[in-house]
């Protein structure tokens, strides 16, 4: 049992805010990620949760047990760090046996403890070695064998493969992965790349400016973003954002877009009235060439085989990207139509808040 | 990495090295060389770069001379180590806590440290010399090792805390994230990396406690047998003559010691000046 619930929790560092009112309850076993910006203060919350910081108000409950004001080691949580942190005079071994030194765990104990956790991640070899002999992906499992071998309630990632080249961090998310099902443990995991945010989380939360944006699944945040900043967060290439002026709103939304295309698009209207300028958020992914349609100027035009990403302009200048066939026959410099599907749109008012979409596509868990 | 020079630029760097180690390497030539010379050639005018009868008989006679200069370099040694030690005892955790820890006044205590560093030790002889007799520790080995201690003490701070203060936060931050206290932390991490700043620290302070005991000794100090070598040198000026020669020759050997460790040391030194550099 180790849910993580975070209970209206502040922090202030003097008079900058960087944490307003973050309340969030995670599940047992659950793998969330922590997504935002830099700056946004989700390696400050994770901080927070793992005791290095202290919330300036709120409370932390882990399986059922108010330790807001417990020692990180009393918390049942084990942390692995950005620059891995492991302790380079000490051999590889002493580097994973290092928390249970530090409990005075009897030998034979430990010496199964740190054999079992070096199996797990393919270091029994290298148990000898100092950190500077080895890769840096081996490195990271050893950071992460140091936090296994307590067998904590949580586990703390803090952007754990910024540091490695791109080849590598496909692998190891992979592991990351493979390992929360092994250890069936509760993961918060915090990065800037929503690639790895959608591909290895149960559930995402997006932070922006100290706050939650959004907490759901992967799908959810694609196919429901709360507001124009996770639409924009989620998904690569990035949402376009078209900007447009409201026809009708009787029943559906019935839209001007910047260029002259007229749409109706199947959203909720509460809140906008005839008039009001919203933004039409359309994912590269979701166009097609059309005879008819939206009238974009291709500026560059990429071919990476199996897709073309195309970068250009529609109306008065509005940035388009559009992700289409590999083969598909359009020209740098010249303009292409493109139809996108009423139901594919997403709308969102001049607050940055999203209109319901009536009929969005079955969640896929 | 490596700049690339031009012929010129070596040329420039070179000449720029020799002045320098000349200047500094001179004064050591000439004492070697008058420590060659029998005592009576050594006014001779016009002077005489090369003599015919250089001989060692100096190294001889200077225990003759003064018969304690075996003792003299002895106390030497031994007050400027105990310094060492004992200022590396107050320094290590001062330093610590200065690199790592928040507290009321910081800032201004390490400003306070580094005013004291500006007042030389002559300033405050004679205070310190009634605060010694206060103590009763004129005339031991305490009077000089309690003065170099307190002065050598800002600067051993001001050192290991740059030094400390490279060591990445976050391995601290994961072992109190494993449990570990401060002092373990200290004890099991910092400590063991921080081993070539320590070794630096204790050379620049090992330096400074030799550099400074002979003010000390020469004032806090009548006592013959605890007297370090630069006061033990007075006795080879005579009623009558100075031996140059053995004085030159007596303090060459007094420094040889102490040169002897700073070439095992070295390597050391210059790691411990780059270590920390880079990031692993």
């Amino acid at each position: 049992m180790a849910t993580l619930n975070l209970n209206a929790i502040n922090k202030s560092f003097g008079s900058a805010k960087v944490l307003h009112d973050i309340s969030l309850a995670i599940e047992d076993k659950e793998f969330v990620v922590f997504v935002g910006p830099s700056g946004c203060g989700k390696s400050t919350l994770l901080r927070i949760i793992a005791g290095l910081e202290e919330s300036t108000s709120g409370s932390i409950v882990i399986g059922g047990d108010d330790v807001s004001d417990a020692a990180p080691v009393d918390r049942g949580i084990s942390m692995v760090f950005q620059s891995y942190a492991l302790y380079p005079h000490l051999s590889v071994y002493e580097n994973i046996a290092f928390p249970l030194r530090v409990q005075k765990m009897e030998k034979e104990e430990m010496d199964a403890r740190v054999k079992r956790a070096a199996g797990i991640l393919q270091l029994t070899e290298k148990l000898d070695l100092k950190p500077g002999q080895l890769s840096g992906g081996q490195r990271q499992r050893v950071a992460i064998g140091r936090s296994i071998v307590r067998n904590p309630k949580i586990f703390l990632f803090d952007e754990p493969l910024s540091n490695l080249d791109a080849a590598l961090r496909g692998d190891m998310r992979v592991e990351l992965s493979q390992l929360h099902s092994q250890l069936d443990a509760t993961m918060v995991y915090v990065t800037h790349d929503q690639v790895e945010a959608m591909t290895m989380a149960d559930r995402i939360v997006v932070l922006n400016g100290g706050q939650v944006e959004q907490f759901g699944t992967p799908m959810e945040l694609y196919h429901h973003p709360a507001s124009k900043f996770v639409a924009g967060f989620i998904g690569q290439p990035n949402m376009n954002f078209v900007p447009a002026n409201v026809l009708d709103t009787s029943g559906a939304l019935t839209v001007e877009l910047d260029g002259g295309h007229k749409m109706t698009l199947p959203v909720d209207t509460t809140g906008v009235s005839k008039g009001d300028m919203v933004e039409v958020g359309i994912r590269p992914e979701h166009v097609k060439l059309a005879e008819d349609g939206l009238d974009i100027t291709v500026n560059v035009l990429e071919r990476l085989g199996g897709v073309s990403i195309t970068y250009g302009t529609i109306g008065n200048g509005t940035r388009f990207c559009a992700s289409l066939s590999g083969d598909a026959p359009i020209q740098q410099g010249k303009n292409m139509r493109l139809s996108v599907a009423p139901e594919d749109c997403h709308v969102f008012q001049s607050n940055g808040q999203v209109l319901r979409r009536k009929s969005a596509p079955a969640l896929v868990a | 990495m490596m700049d690339r020079y031009t012929k010129l630029q070596l040329v420039g760097i070179y000449a720029a090295l020799a002045v320098f180690l000349t200047f500094i390497l001179l004064p050591f030539f000439e004492m070697f060389m008058a420590s060659l010379r029998p005592l009576e050639h050594l006014f001779r005018s016009p002077y005489q770069f090369w003599s015919d009868d250089f001989s060692l008989q100096a190294y001889k006679d200077m225990w003759v001379t003064v018969p304690l200069l075996g003792r003299y370099i002895f106390n030497s040694i031994f007050i400027a180590t105990s310094v060492t030690v004992i200022t590396m005892v107050f320094v290590v955790p001062a330093a610590y806590a200065y690199a790592r820890l928040e507290f009321p006044f910081k800032n201004m205590s390490l400003a306070i440290f580094l005013g004291v560093n500006m007042f030389t030790g002559a300033v405050l002889l004679i205070p310190l010399y009634r605060v010694l007799r206060t103590m009763g520790l004129l005339n031991t080995y305490w009077a000089m090792i309690v003065p170099g201690v307190a002065f050598l003490i800002p600067t051993g701070i001001w050192l290991l805390r740059s030094y400390l203060e490279k060591i990445p936060r976050e391995l601290e931050e994961a072992a109190f994230v494993d449990g570990a206290s401060r002092m373990y932390t200290l004890r099991r991490v910092v400590l063991p990396l921080a081993v070539p700043g320590l070794i630096v620290v204790s050379v620049a302070v090992f330096i400074g406690a030799y550099a400074q005991q002979f003010l000390f000794a020469i004032t806090f100090n009548q006592t013959r047998e605890l007297q370090p070598l630069p006061a033990g040198l007075f006795e080879f000026i005579g009623y009558q003559s100075v031996t140059w020669n053995e004085m030159m020759a007596a303090a060459l050997v007094g420094v040889l010691p102490v040169m002897l460790i700073f070439l095992f040391l070295q390597k050391y030194l210059v790691a411990g000046l780059t270590a920390g550099a880079v990031k692993e």
